[in-house]
């Protein structure tokens, strides 16, 4: 049986998937993002720092990331790296972003399934209608205005969000001095506050120390307890499970590192060559061959017969990876991130709440840490031939600019985005992406939509 | 009007029904007439006009975009302004936001269509590709360019949400590999609407909204078919950083001396002299902030072109310094070069008072 979902309301863009099924299982799954716009193409022949304005419209949820990418990519061009200041409010700023994605993720786009009458008559179905159905309940009034307040963080660093041009090579435009670092602090406490008083309904701290996951299944308090429930209920943990394979480029990176690790986890921390990474075209409507990121092409084809979607094919050494909260939760060595390696929509889902709460607590270090007056911008020069990689983490998990530079101009500019790792489609070889590979055994209908969601796609970044 | 003719219910009935009080009622009709700039004699209109009209049904569809016009919407204004008319919409048909999915969110647009039919606002964000038919834009198994010609059909009038659909944004930059084509080249029978930015500053989007769906009527446009009440005026005009221009004192390198005073962005390439936005007043995440302020200049991305006009961090050729500048309209056409119908510079002031006037003949 042959079964067509989509599209997909409440995901970031377009989406479809197909589905084969047999005895009422998923045996074979295929995703499609139907959306193509070309910028990888639009940005050839321009003045490079104009991807500093360009790429961050690849999408309006997590345009920071692009942002920090881009920024990146020609600070390596240019031999420039931001002052630790500038790299410090440039991660705040970056953070939030996350912060408010993680927020809309959970409320907006994951929880409002559970209100589904197929749920009618599970013990938390009532409480979950209460606070969860799609744009009325309770708990999304609250989160949407609990993040609005935590954007002041963008207006305050940034100027506007979505789409802030803050973020440059040599650090931020925005010197931040005692007023903005006392309005912050005021910002950050009562973001702390909601997220005490609602989401978790308990100290942030205790939910980070939090080490095995029976622990976090008798969480039993606030809405991440209500969603812990019924994740126990409907077995969740063990729907869509993952490969096991994460990738992380490392987030928010300080003067001494980024705050979350790099690197490569499979059973075990392995080797990171970014060198490794190709993307496959075998399955998508694009023409060429498998190629780095610096070399890669990106010429549409929509004739192409073994095409099934826009997307390319992300390989890490020739093997899909899965990228996102979970895996920088896993390659931090979290000892709770370590415990849900390989789990299925419970442990991405969890990934993210522990995330939100390391990354509450990332955030009031910073901001502490302002000191008015410091430098927050270092100089550099264009050059006029050069090329650069910008490795950062958005919401969604790793996120790849490559630039390549010649007589002044951009000769080529390749970008892979979180969910082109996770939604690839069938690379050479027949591998599935990971999302393929997650939906089988899930039971067409809902169950495919909690194991597509829990992904958090981004499907305007996929493909972009 | 009478009530029990009307098929649609009331706003004021979808408010209650929504558990908005009697109270929150009021403050929401006190906050639309500033929002829009008129007095607290106004008040009383609207709340009669939104007890009296049955309401307007919104459709919202997405195409070929990056979702930062809903990202901008949702955290609209006052939350009770956002609520409200968050919750107008959510009645109907809203891609990103809506419950339902696949299938049932198909048969949800066209069943609100047939029961809307000539009487909804169809709200655009993002547009549609031409090129390769319609191929990189697919929703529903269909190219985008058929639903949102569909859902036009039988719609009372179109809001282009942002620069995509207003304009063709970045998508649309050259070599424009998708043919990204603005609404009012493939919608031509209808009024339109353009609320450009990218995205368009949240209050500017409620306040647009709000005003339509109040005073059942369009607001004044401008030439180029943008609200005179809030496109009224160059960012330039109204920048705090104003005067540092006038006394020609500029950022000369991001981390000069001068960009720690706060000094005008021209010459890092601002391009508030030719781009006619709210910004500088309305400002951005509640008000905290816009661009200039973060110490980076306007890119101008509520104007026409403002992707395909040279680096972004170039600066601007022929403008007039020192307070020389006669007239606001040459100093538009000049520099950008697209801003054909520039609005004079006492737009916003006198749209203001032909809002009032207009609005004193409101009737329930």
């Amino acid at each position: 049986m042959k079964l067509v979902v989509g599209p997909f309301n409440r995901v970031e863009g377009d989406l479809e998937v197909t589905l084969e099924a047999e005895d009422g299982v998923v045996t074979e799954a295929r995703v499609n993002a139907p959306l193509y716009r070309g910028f990888e193409v639009m940005l050839q022949g321009r003045d490079p720092r104009d991807a500093l304005v360009i790429t961050p419209r690849i999408c309006g949820i997590c345009s920071i990331s692009q942002s920090a990418a881009a920024a990146s990519a020609l600070g390596a061009a240019m031999g420039l790296a931001p002052t630790p200041a500038g790299a410090d409010m440039a991660a705040l700023i970056h953070a939030a972003e996350n912060a408010a994605d993680h927020l809309t993720h959970f409320h907006l786009f994951f929880m409002p399934d559970f209100a589904r009458p197929d749920y009618a008559g599970r013990p938390w179905h009532g409480r979950v209608v209460e606070r969860f159905t799609a744009m009325e309940g309770s708990a999304q009034r609250q989160a949407i205005t609990a993040r609005a307040e935590l954007l002041h963080v963008m207006g305050l660093l940034a100027g506007k969000w979505p789409h802030t041009l803050a973020i440059q090579p040599g650090g931020v435009t925005k010197a931040p001095g005692a007023r903005e670092k006392a309005r912050l602090t005021a910002t950050l406490r009562a973001f702390r506050r909601y997220l005490e008083g609602v989401l978790f309904g308990g100290p942030l701290e205790e939910f980070i120390g939090l080490s095995d996951v029976p622990s976090l299944m008798s969480w039993g308090r606030g809405d991440v307890g209500l969603f812990l429930t019924l994740a126990a209920d409907l077995g969740l943990m063990d729907l869509g499970r993952g490969s096991g394979r994460y990738l992380s480029f490392g987030a928010y990176r300080r003067e001494r590192g980024p705050f979350f690790a790099s690197g490569l986890w499979e059973g075990g921390a392995q080797v990171f060559d970014p060198g490794a990474i190709v993307e496959d075209l075998s399955h998508s409507w694009m023409e060429g061959e498998a190629a780095h990121p610096y070399d890669g092409r990106t010429e549409p084809d929509p004739q192409m017969a073994s095409g099934y979607s826009w997307c390319k094919a992300p390989r890490l050494g020739g093997r899909p990876v899965e990228v996102g909260a979970l895996a920088r939760m896993v390659v931090d060595g979290h000892a709770l991130g370590l415990e849900m390696a390989g789990g299925g929509v419970l442990a991405r889902v969890a990934g993210r709440l522990l995330e939100l709460a390391r990354t509450q607590v990332l955030m009031e270090e910073l901001v502490a840490g302002i000191v008015p007056g410091a430098e927050y911008m270092a100089r550099g020069g264009m050059p006029s031939e050069g090329r650069g990689a910008g490795l950062v983490e958005a919401a969604r998990g790793a996120l790849g600019h490559w630039i390549r530079i010649e007589k002044g101009r951009i000769a080529g500019y390749q970008i892979i985005a979180p969910t082109t790792w996770n939604f690839s489609p069938r690379d050479a070889g027949g591998v599935p992406g990971p999302l393929e590979a997650a939906l089988v055994g899930a039971k067409p209908g809902v169950e495919v939509q909690h194991v597509v969601r829990s992904f958090d796609p981004c499907m305007v970044c996929t493909v972009h | 009007m009478s009530l029990v003719e009307s098929q649609i219910e009331t706003f004021y009935e979808v408010m209650r029904k929504q558990g908005i009080t009697r109270r929150s009622f009021m403050k929401y009709c006190s906050l639309t007439a500033s929002a829009l700039g008129l007095g607290p004699s106004f008040v009383p209109q609207i709340a009669h006009a939104m007890e009296t009209k049955p309401r307007t049904p919104v459709i919202w569809v997405n195409g070929l975009e990056c979702t930062c016009c809903s990202e901008s919407f949702i955290r609209g204004a006052h939350p009770l302004a956002k609520d409200v008319v968050l919750s107008m919409i959510s009645l109907d048909y809203s891609h990103t936001l809506m419950a339902s999915a696949g299938h049932h969110a198909e048969a949800a647009l066209e069943e609100t269509i047939e029961k809307y039919k000539g009487n909804y606002i169809l709200a655009v964000e993002g547009n549609p590709p031409l090129n390769e038919d319609g191929m990189f834009c697919i929703v529903g198994g269909k190219p985008f360019v058929e639903q949102l010609k569909r859902v036009a059909k039988d719609a009372k009038a179109v809001i282009a949400w942002g620069a995509c659909a207003s304009y063709g944004c970045v998508q649309a930059a050259a070599p424009n590999p998708t043919q990204a084509t603005p609404v009012h080249k493939v919608i031509t029978d209808k009024p339109i609407i353009k609320v450009p930015g990218c995205p368009p500053i949240a209050e500017v989007m409620t306040g647009v909204i709000t005003y339509m769906l109040t005073f059942d009527r369009l607001p004044e446009l401008d030439r180029q078919g943008r609200p005179a009440m809030f496109y009224g005026q160059r960012i330039h005009d109204k920048c705090y950083r104003r005067p540092h221009f006038d006394a020609g004192q500029f950022v000369e390198h991001w981390d000069d001396e001068n960009a720690r005073k706060g000094y005008c962005l021209y010459k890092m390439g601002c391009k508030g002299p030719t781009t006619y936005n709210a910004c500088s007043t309305v400002r951005w995440n509640e008000g905290t902030s816009f661009p200039i302020q973060s110490g980076h200049g306007c890119i101008g991305c509520s104007e026409d072109g403002f992707w395909d006009q040279g680096s972004f961090y170039d600066r601007l050729t022929n403008i007039k310094q020192f307070g020389i500048e006669a007239n606001a309209d040459q100093v538009g056409m000049a520099a950008a070069g697209v801003v054909g119908g520039a609005v004079a510079v006492h737009a916003a002031v006198s749209a203001l008072k032909r809002a009032q006037k207009k609005n004193e003949k409101v009737e329930g």
